[in-house]
């Protein structure tokens, strides 16, 4: 399976997500990333400044199509103009990746417009599984998909999460982007052993790792991507790479963004981790 | 209808209808704690909603100020159903619902601002246009010239108000303090895109008669009947053109 466009991104550094505050920084000072991702939907428009920004970065960086709206488990029927934006998108940009998130977003006509987590059943699994197809067969290409957090488990669930996404990839012949940050924040919310997840997941799948920060509630730890990546986290990423090897890694932050070189401090944390795992991983890469 | 799409029509109804008890028993363990867990998905849901909306209008939210204007985003969203999954395509109804909020009636000026606001936000995103062509536009002989249909660039968007919505604009950008130069409309408002973004300019009442004639796509001599005597077409159609608002023509004969 090829997972990877035109440029694949160097698993040895990681990425950050591109946001407007950074565009002219990224582009004058031009610092050592492995790719940057930006959200799909907001290069969307037919032209514009944002768009002549992410055209321009481009030519230096690997790009990651990072889809928050298509809703693949939604059960109204796939939306293909926002599908054919997407394709649109792509077939500017050329990304390396693409990506969307294992969840719902629309019923009934309505978007919720949040990434809405879906029972884990037969039933979502085939649903999920052939809508993936369908995207993958619509853009003539291979994506991702994320795991995301959770804030509580349906009644009606009787598959586990990780076997869930492990299924899932298997049998629609896409990618994992797995978010080891969503692995901790639900095993901490849901009361389950995060290396059980990794354990579940085939390491040959992934495509990318995503990691961020949450903030904690009395009630439940919240994705909010709008922090450092906490201890616990890059504890878990660290036995992610060990297991499979180094993976594009991309550092999220969505709200309160701070300034690049905070993230950019970020990266360099996963760098080390990656460097450090990358030998065996070429090894192995070169062996298969 | 399958169990996932039941589930999930029960799911947003609950969200959008704040009956978070509705859903309770499709959650695993407790009730009351289900309720605070599901609460986080409707407040999440309501935020997004909410900070798109204040993305696109954030005059209108220092005018009425913010938990005012999260209410209205709350009765908007619901009213109204998100009909994308991107985000951008939440706003455009948003004037018109200020239009009939009953909360707002006291300020007969909001939707207009809003409909700026959302011109703005429509020419952020409008394809990019290409320049007027001089050279070729000299060779259309003086016979035909009349017959010149000029296009707009595409993120150009005409904007009219009997209230002074640019006054208001400009007034509440984050370095100014809120107060207005004017007090008195009426303002006609050109929307229009440079490179670094979306740019605001007041037109007199021939300049915006020209432009909505030139965006219904008729030729010059009907357009230039329209506008009032004294007029400068020459000079006003040059500052057009110098600035790409005017980026295109066609002669009946091309």
């Amino acid at each position: 399976m090829v997972i990877f466009g035109q440029a694949p991104p160097d698993a040895r550094r990681a990425g950050i997500g591109l946001r407007a505050p950074h565009y002219r920084e990224i582009a004058g000072r031009r610092p050592a990333l492995g790719f940057l991702e930006v959200h799909s939907e907001n290069y969307f428009a037919d032209g514009g400044p944002a768009m002549a920004w992410l055209e321009r970065l481009r030519a230096d960086y690997p790009v990651s199509l990072h889809g928050v709206g298509l809703g693949i488990g939604s059960c109204d029927a796939l939306d293909i103009a926002h599908l054919e934006r997407l394709k649109r998108l792509a077939d500017r940009i050329e990304p390396a990746l693409v990506s969307e998130h294992v969840c719902w977003g629309a019923i009934d006509g309505r978007h919720l417009n949040e990434l809405l987590p879906l029972p884990y059943t037969e039933e979502s699994l085939a649903h999920v599984a052939a809508r993936v197809r369908e995207v993958q067969d619509y853009l003539g290409r291979p994506i991702l998909v994320e795991n995301v957090s959770t804030y509580f488990e349906f009644a009606a669930s009787d598959i586990a999460e990780w076997d869930f996404v492990a299924e899932l990839a298997r049998r629609a012949g896409c990618g994992v982007l797995l978010d080891v940050n969503n692995i901790w924040v639900n095993s901490v919310n849901h009361g389950f052993d995060p290396n059980r997840y990794l354990e579940a997941i085939d390491g040959r799948t992934v495509g990318e790792i995503h990691l961020a920060g949450f903030e904690t509630t009395p009630e439940r730890l919240i994705d909010t991507h709008g922090a450092p990546v906490s201890a616990d986290v890059w504890r878990l990423y660290e036995a992610a790479i060990a297991r499979f090897g180094a993976k594009p890694t991309l550092i999220e932050w969505d709200t309160d963004i701070p300034a690049l070189d905070v993230l950019l401090v970020e990266a360099s944390k996963a760098d080390a981790i990656l460097v450090h795992h990358d030998a065996p991983a070429r090894r192995a890469a070169s062996a298969g | 209808m399958g169990e996932l799409a039941k589930l999930q029509s029960a799911f947003a109804r609950a969200l959008v209808t704040d009956d978070l008890a509705a859903f309770a028993p499709g959650v695993r363990g407790d009730a009351v704690r289900a309720e605070r867990h599901l609460a986080i998905y409707r407040n999440s849901v309501f935020a997004n909603w909410t900070k798109a909306l204040a993305a696109t209008y954030p005059v209108v939210e220092r005018l009425v100020g913010g938990s005012f204007f999260g209410e209205a985003a709350r009765q908007y969203a619901i009213a109204h159903p998100s009909h994308s999954g991107d985000l951008n395509a939440l706003g455009g109804g948003f004037a018109g619902f200020l239009a009939g909020y009953v909360h707002a009636k006291d300020l007969p000026y909001l939707p207009d601002v809003a409909r700026l606001e959302w011109a703005c936000h429509e020419s952020e995103m409008a394809a990019d246009g290409e320049g007027l062509d001089f050279a070729a536009l000299a060779q259309v002989p003086p016979g035909e010239q009349a017959g010149i249909r000029f296009r707009l660039q595409p993120a150009a968007r005409i904007v009219e108000s009997d209230y002074p919505i640019l006054a208001l604009w400009e007034a509440n950008q984050e370095e100014r303090d809120g107060t207005p130069d004017r007090f008195e409309g009426p303002d006609r408002v050109l929307v229009w895109r440079e490179e670094g973004g979306a740019r605001l300019e007041l037109l007199d009442g021939g300049d915006a008669r020209f432009l909505q004639a030139l965006t219904r796509a008729l030729p010059l001599g009907e357009a230039l009947d329209g506008v009032p005597e004294g007029w400068n077409a020459g000079e006003r159609l040059r500052h057009f053109a110098a600035r790409a608002v005017i980026s295109g023509f066609a002669t009946d004969r091309a």
